[in-house]
């Protein structure tokens, strides 16, 4: 088997355009390994008829940019013209979206090539995928292990060295987490800065696609292809054209960090904190200030994420009522009939129980006591952290409290969930950006990610400092016995 | 709030969410409502936060596009994902009662 894919993407890049190898040879080589790590059931949908065909195209064109030809899996909440998207439900399992996603068209403008679209949990609501209708998908550091969620199928296809790249969605740290269970870079770029049309909605307020890949210059090199104001959704934000791979590679000595104390409390696991204080006493040797810090609110953001996220998922999922499109009931009595039957059936448990709890938090004056009172103390978080950045240029702490638990373990506590999440809903909660970066593994040889947060829009001094430690740790991200980097 | 909740709490609940809840998965839901619940109600000894509420993390104003016809989709296209539609039309179950 070939392995292209196990080079840097500066590497592959050189050898496409010096025609040494073609797109096609790299898309064959995604599917050998889609075939051969099919045991952790990553992928929902394939494209392979639609990729080879693409590939072929692009063999008489100019490689004009990094990314032209390289393969790429999208999270199947991410609607691609004439290829499934099921959001990993039943209620879409059949679903043949009649446009691309915003994201999807810059893709093909650098003339990227979808190879498919990734597992996940049901409408990205859960933390370890096991919500897929299709089944979990298994974590290729340890196959008993989830991925994480809600992103878990990109984070897998990346860690396992599929592809390089993969997109994914972040409403309470759906790229984030699922990257730090599997040894990958994530990151959850500002609120507004890439379109989210095209994105199947859960909380509008808070939903944002980010890329996931194996390191920090290619994480950078996917958001320079995504980003920028889109008449399609009011949201996204005009900016500047920047190029996010900058500063990587600069000297940070002198850069002020703060850590916010919550990060580093009892709810954190021991070998995750060692293994920041490591990192610490790494930054501290190069010359950077490293503090502690206190933000406002923090430890009710996942209670507040409830509610905002519920809220907004309820009225999001409204639309599936089984007349337009995705799932329609069986011999419906009447018009009620189907609606309650085609969700009833449609949807699954996680997903019913969020709408419900969702559409009880709306109703009458509770939406005053608990969804207003939620957009409140949201603001308030939002002030504290920007009032951190006026003092520190980024913020850092675990990204997760504890490493990827077993496929087996019990899912009955409703509220689990939003607990694995604790350390990354914050940010969503702030809308800033992002990153999760490999740290280390633990005892189980499970990855252990770190988390850095910015100021808005500052996503370019994340990777400056990111990539920094990822050079300094040097880890070896290869899971399955390295069984492409030998 | 109570730690579980009555049959009915669950069943208002789900008809506010348009959800038929079968009567075997009655008693899990009245257990992790009320769990869910019984947690989101913590919010109310939150204090000393500012009124100010956040709808967007950013404001933008309302943008216009271009004031010119474009053609997104076709009504063809819209059709195929249509569970049940009669030429140009989306069929439904009858909804008013004669």
């Amino acid at each position: 088997m070939s392995k292209y894919l196990d080079q840097s993407i500066l590497v592959i890049h050189e050898l496409l355009k010096s025609k040494k190898i073609k797109p096609i040879d790299l898309v064959l080589e995604a599917y050998e390994r889609i075939e051969e790590n099919k045991d952790l059931n990553l992928f929902i949908t394939l494209n392979k008829e639609e990729a080879l065909k693409e590939a072929k195209l692009l063999e008489d064109m100019e490689v004009d940019n990094l990314l032209f030809g390289i393969p790429i899996a999208l999270k199947d909440n991410i609607v691609t013209k004439d290829l499934k998207t099921t959001c990993a439900s039943l209620m879409l399992a059949n679903f043949m979206p009649i446009y691309d996603a915003s994201v999807v068209l810059k893709l093909k403008k650098r003339h990227m090539i979808v190879i498919g679209k990734t597992n996940m949990d049901e409408f990205a609501m859960g933390s370890s995928s096991r919500t897929s209708y299709f089944g979990a998908p298994h974590n290729p550091w340890n196959i008993e292990k989830v991925t994480g969620g809600s992103s878990g199928g990109s984070a897998g296809v990346v860690a396992a060295r599929i592809v390089p790249f993969a997109l994914g969605s972040d409403t309470g740290g759906s790229i984030r987490q699922p990257a730090s269970y599997c040894g990958i870079v994530g990151m959850k770029p500002t609120y507004g800065r890439v379109s989210r049309y095209g994105l199947v909605a859960f909380a509008s307020s808070l939903d944002q696609i980010g890329p996931m890949t194996r390191n920090v210059y290619e994480n950078a090199l996917l958001l320079n292809a995504i980003v920028g104001m889109d008449s399609k959704d009011l949201t996204s934000v005009s900016l500047e054209k920047e190029d996010f791979t900058r500063f990587i590679g600069e000297d940070i000595c002198g850069m002020k960090i703060g850590v916010p104390k919550y990060f580093m409390s009892d709810i954190v696991s021991i070998e995750i904190k060692e293994k920041m204080e490591n990192v610490f006493s790494l930054l501290k040797e190069a010359g950077c200030i490293v503090e502690y810090i206190d933000i406002s609110y923090i430890e009710q953001a996942a209670r507040l994420y409830q509610v905002i996220a519920m809220g907004e998922a309820s009225s999001n999922l409204a639309r599936f009522d089984g007349i337009r499109y995705g799932y329609s009931c069986k011999d419906p009595k009447d018009i009620d009939d189907l609606y309650y039957r085609s969700r009833e059936e449609g949807f699954g448990e996680e997903v019913k129980r969020r709408i419900m709890v969702g559409s009880y938090l709306l109703s009458g004056e509770n939406a005053k006591k608990y969804y207003d009172k939620a957009m409140s103390v949201r603001s308030d978080i939002r002030t504290s952290f920007l009032d951190a950045f006026k003092k520190y240029d980024l913020l850092v702490g675990p990204t997760t409290v504890s490493c990827a638990c077993d496929i087996a373990e019990d899912m009955s506590d409703p509220l689990k969930g939003f607990m694995d999440d604790v350390l990354v809903i914050p940010v969503n909660m702030a809308g800033l950006p992002g990153l999760s970066l490999p740290i280390g593994f633990s005892k189980e040889d499970m990855p252990i990610g770190m988390h850095i947060m910015a100021n808005d829009f500052d996503e370019a001094t994340i990777y400056k400092l990111a990539s920094f430690i990822e050079e300094k740790l040097a880890l070896d991200l290869c899971p399955r016995g390295g069984n492409y980097h030998e | 709030m109570n730690n579980k909740l009555s049959r009915e709490e669950v069943l208002h609940v789900a008809e506010l969410a348009k959800v038929r809840i079968k009567e075997d998965e009655l008693e899990k839901y009245q257990i992790d409502l009320g769990k869910i619940f019984n947690d989101i109600a913590k919010i109310d000894d939150v204090s000393g936060y500012d009124d100010a509420i956040i709808i967007s993390p950013f404001h933008e104003d309302a943008r216009l596009r271009d004031d010119e016809e474009v053609e997104e989709v076709l009504v063809s296209d819209i059709l195929k994902n249509v569970p049940c539609h009669s030429g140009n039309y989306i069929e439904v179950p009858v909804v008013i009662n004669e």
